[in-house]
């Protein structure tokens, strides 16, 4: 897994632990763990989480129009690795744009 | 997080990527997504009409109601008006202005039209997915729907079967249902709530789309909404119950989009999923 990803997955996993706190179970959080199945994550925990990357990372990563993007049964199996390459993607993208505008 | 009318409201918004829709005067109406009662939360919305309207051009606001989501869980304070207080008064803490696109989903559309009795002179539009106005006919099916949920949850294993019929997030949201039913006065304040004269709501003069499944019980409201509003465009979608906004988001979007063109003279383009 590159450096950025591995980085961005350990930044998912804090968000993910606050948004469940007490609820959040012990296990460790991979790329293929599913936000629904494996951490019980409710449709809401997941909207709170998304408020998360956006104080985060900000309009770059725009988690609304990601999700609006897949069908029904993939953002019920969403998996966490699906989202750190999402993010990964959104700001090398804003990388490039930033260094073509220089 | 957003504090209002003396509580905290989990609050999120989405702004339009692009400018605003072309082809119309006056200023772009926020989006208002409201959801429904008791076991719903901004979810609904967030993932069936919230993108799509913001990326039509629609500033977007979504919230948890109180005691719902992530949004405070006073004791009480659950009747109409409190809701509709607190609506008001986010939309003021936000610094939202101008004219409202209000959409709610079940009771979340009873309050979109308790606000604008209270309020028609911010209201352009009202969307409702399996609601009704606040008249005496709809509180009592919802006095009676608090009630059957109210006593069903805390008897021995209801929770567990329903963890085994419909899985552990379905437990979780029932268990937090039942929480929130024994916490809160709201099942015995909401269906007490005092009512909006049928003259304000009669007033309510904007473009309204009342959307029902057609197996569900509260389609037989479909009348009483026209009687009291005649300009309501009401959609039937066949074969659906009372969750067709998550059941059906593609129709319902459409419904809504072809509303917003040939009723509200908004003529945006459905956004494609590209």
């Amino acid at each position: 897994m590159p450096a950025a990803q591995d980085t961005i997955l350990a930044e998912l996993t804090e968000m993910i632990d606050a948004v469940l706190g007490d609820f959040a179970d012990d296990q460790v959080v991979t790329m293929d763990t599913t936000f629904s199945g494996d951490l019980g994550m409710e449709s809401i925990d997941v909207v709170a989480l998304a408020g998360r990357l956006q104080s985060r990372y900000g309009d770059t990563v725009n988690f609304a129009h990601f999700v609006a993007k897949l069908d029904l049964e993939t953002v019920r199996e969403l998996k966490v690795g699906q989202l750190v390459t999402h993010i990964a993607e959104s700001l090398g993208q804003a990388d490039e744009v930033g260094a073509g505008s220089r | 997080m957003v504090r209002a009318n003396g509580i905290t409201l989990h609050t999120q918004r989405l702004d339009p990527p692009g400018p605003a829709v072309d082809g119309r005067t006056g200023p772009t109406p926020t989006a208002v997504l409201i959801h429904g009662m008791a076991s719903d939360t901004m979810a609904s919305w967030y993932f069936t009409l919230a993108e799509p309207l913001s990326r039509a051009g629609f500033p977007t606001v979504l919230y948890d109601l109180r005691g719902h989501g992530r949004s405070e869980r006073p004791a009480t304070g659950y009747a109409l008006d409190d809701f509709v207080d607190d609506l008001a008064a986010l939309l003021a803490a936000l610094d939202v202005t101008g004219p409202l696109l209000l959409l709610g989903n079940s009771f979340g559309g009873t309050i979109a039209f308790g606000y604008a009795a209270r309020h028609p002179e911010r209201v352009a539009g009202i969307v409702t997915v399996e609601s009704a106005p606040p008249v005496p006919e709809w509180m009592r099916r919802v006095r009676e729907r608090l009630a059957r949920v109210a006593d069903r949850l805390p008897r021995a294993g209801a929770v567990t079967e329903i963890g085994a019929r419909r899985g552990r997030v379905a437990a979780q949201r029932a268990a937090e249902t039942h929480r929130m039913l024994t916490d809160t006065s709201l099942a015995q304040e909401l269906p007490a709530s005092p009512l909006p004269t049928a003259g304000a709501l009669a007033a309510i003069d904007c473009p309204v789309l009342c959307l029902y499944g057609g197996d569900s019980a509260v389609v037989e409201l479909a009348p009483t909404v026209r009687g009291l509003l005649p300009q309501t465009r009401v959609v039937v979608l066949p074969d659906q119950r009372h969750t067709v906004l998550i059941d059906r988001p593609e129709e319902v979007r459409r419904q809504v989009f072809a509303w917003l063109a040939e009723d509200c003279s908004l003529d945006v383009a459905q956004p494609t999923t590209a």
